[in-house]
């Protein structure tokens, strides 16, 4: 019988291969959650379109539930979580339409409503500029504890658009990746 | 001959005490665990920074604190390794892996995984299990890592599974101090009075069951892994350290999953507060329970070890019987030092505590060379020779007996 020579592993070979498979395991431990949920995060569904002003892309897992027409919008819900958007005319800043909607739709429907006093920046795929603030309270007759982020853009054809992300108390973190996702490749004309 | 409990005699081991440091620059295992630890390192300051900056006062108390929790623990788990002590180089660097890389690693780690829980399962479910489905896993895979890091950069200091264990638990101990502060600050609140209760409810009530725990035992299957590769099939290897790696996750993720949860849900009272570490032990107990059996059952077996590096040397100059009768047992070895200070005085128990940690090197020594006739082993012979010596020109330090340290 013919013998086949092995190559011996030289010992350099076998101190690099532990540690390359150390650094291998803690690439994939560290990074591989934000790429599998990258790739989990998939645009399905046919986009949402409000009023032909705004254009929504659901990422999986996220459905139309409802739309309203004054002012047009659109509700998307996923779980417990949802995406309410709308648009209307408006002439001000980003700054001025979060008040708006804060003080005309969220403060009557709702009891101790705290809302964050910094506005954070916010720039859309499409390089629009916006606002976003944070709130929590008691809504609707339950008095449900709620938690939600107002996000607010004004295009330069005089577009105001509102994103709410919202979810009962506590659960908003586990959702606000999807909704920063989405509201960030949102289309507004 | 000293008797070894009935048992069949270990083969003795081989390399057993040799002493080496974290800084072996021709290892590519350190430069790995140098450039993670540099990069982690500028994330960990800049978190402390921030910490700093929301509470001076608040992160003040909780590493001092902190300290006071961690320095007996560290110790403990230091000297629990009654023969062969780990080079404090490798140990405080198990201790920094745990503390900076880990830590900085499982921050990133967590989100990315715990986004995928919640993209997989809704926010409803996200928020009971998310913590139990990522943590574990990964934050035992990177402490994990430090412990196979710091065996890769030197090979023969992880020889027995207490070695294992005290880099897995000094490694689990940084990961638990510097979390604990992220808790303090971040969660708790940050100022001194929520300070103090994160303290009482994370380390006064929790401590004994956290990160230390898990690594230990994670460590102790580790070193099984790779110290026994001459005695045990790979495959009963592999068993046996995965079963205890997947023992400390499923310890691990019983702590942080809603089952069996008897902790309040407000403190009000004085009941609520007494709670706490009756919750913390219906979850933490039972893994605390195991490690404890899987260590004694390590130090027998390492007290083994010794009793067999050592027995051929019986009746040579280094060792007596009785010697090492008492250095086989911790306990009559404190005896016989107490009782050579009150009969001789401080100097003479000192001189015997350094005979016995001279006869312990020289079963170390034993295990390193190949024959009894080695230069290095009679040289260190001699040497404990000369200490016996010295010891018996001591007044009143000679007993009746006739050998050091018997009473």
């Amino acid at each position: 019988m013919e013998q086949v020579a092995i190559a011996p592993i030289s010992p350099r070979e076998r101190r690099w291969g532990p540690a390359a498979a150390v650094l291998t395991v803690l690439v994939v431990v560290v990074l591989g959650g934000h790429v599998v949920a990258g790739a989990l995060s998939e645009r399905l569904g046919a986009p949402v379109t409000v009023g032909g002003v705004l254009r929504l892309s659901p990422l999986s897992g996220w459905q139309l539930a409802r739309r309203f027409g004054d002012p047009p919008g659109a509700q998307l819900t996923r779980g417990d979580g949802n995406l309410t958007f709308l648009w209307i005319p408006f002439r001000g800043t980003a700054e001025d339409l979060t008040r708006e909607y804060v003080n005309q739709i969220l403060t009557p429907d709702s009891q101790q409503l705290s809302v964050s006093r910094q506005f954070e920046p916010v720039v859309l795929n499409s390089g629009l500029t916006g606002v976003r603030i944070a709130y929590v309270g008691l809504f609707g007759r339950a008095h449900a504890s709620i938690e939600g982020e107002v996000t607010a853009v004004v295009s330069p054809s005089g577009a105001g658009v509102v994103f709410d992300g919202w979810a009962p108390n506590g659960l908003l973190q586990y959702v606000s990746d999807d909704v920063h996702k989405m509201i960030e490749s949102a289309e507004v004309r | 001959m000293v008797s070894t409990a009935g048992r069949a005699p270990l083969p003795m081991r081989r390399g057993w005490g040799r002493k080496t440091t974290l800084f072996q620059y021709d290892q590519p295992a350190f430069w790995l665990y140098a450039a993670v630890l540099v990069a982690t390192g500028w994330y960990t300051v800049g978190e402390q920074t921030v910490f700093r900056n929301i509470s001076p006062s608040g992160w003040l108390l909780s590493w001092i604190l902190l300290a006071v929790y961690a320095m007996p623990v560290f110790l403990a788990v230091y000297f629990l390794d009654l023969y062969e002590r780990e080079p404090l180089s490798l140990v405080v660097g198990a201790l920094l892996w745990g503390a900076i890389a880990a830590t900085s690693m499982a921050g990133i780690a967590n989100q990315g995984w715990g986004r995928v829980v919640a993209r997989v399962s809704g926010p409803a479910f996200a928020s009971q299990w998310t913590a139990a489905l990522t943590a574990p896993w990964v934050e035992e895979i990177l402490k994990a890592a430090g412990v196979v890091l710091i065996y890769l950069i030197a090979r023969s200091e992880v020889d027995d599974e207490m070695d294992g264990f005290v880099y897995g638990a000094v490694c689990g101990l940084g990961f638990a101090v510097v979390e604990d502060v992220f808790y303090f600050i971040g969660v708790f609140g940050g100022s001194p009075s929520a300070v103090v209760a994160g303290f009482y409810i994370r380390v006064v009530s929790s401590g004994l069951y956290g990160h230390v725990l898990y690594t230990g035992l994670a460590g102790i299957g580790i070193a099984y892994f790779v110290s026994h590769k001459d005695e045990v099939p790979r495959s009963r290897r592999l068993l046996v350290a995965g079963g205890l790696f997947l023992a400390a996750v499923a310890g691990h993720f019983f702590w942080d999953s809603p089952w069996l949860d008897l902790f309040p849900s407000h403190l009000h009272t004085a009941t609520d507060w007494l709670q706490i570490p009756l919750a913390a032990a219906v979850k933490g107990a039972p893994l605390l329970a195991f490690v404890v059996v899987a260590v004694v059952l390590a130090r027998r077996r390492e007290r083994r070890w010794l009793g067999a590096a050592l027995g051929s040397e019986v009746g040579l100059v280094g060792v007596t019987e009785g010697e090492l009768g008492i250095l086989l047992d911790p306990r009559a070895r404190r005896r016989s030092r107490r009782a050579m200070r009150e009969r001789a005085g401080k100097r003479a128990a000192r001189l015997l505590r350094r005979l016995q940690r001279e006869q312990v090197n020289l079963a170390m020594v034993r295990t390193r060379v190949q024959s009894a006739d080695d230069p290095d082993i009679a040289r260190q012979r001699e040497y404990c020779k000369s200490l016996r010596d010295a010891l018996m020109a001591i007044p009143a330090a000679a007993p009746a007996g006739g050998h050091t340290g018997v009473d």
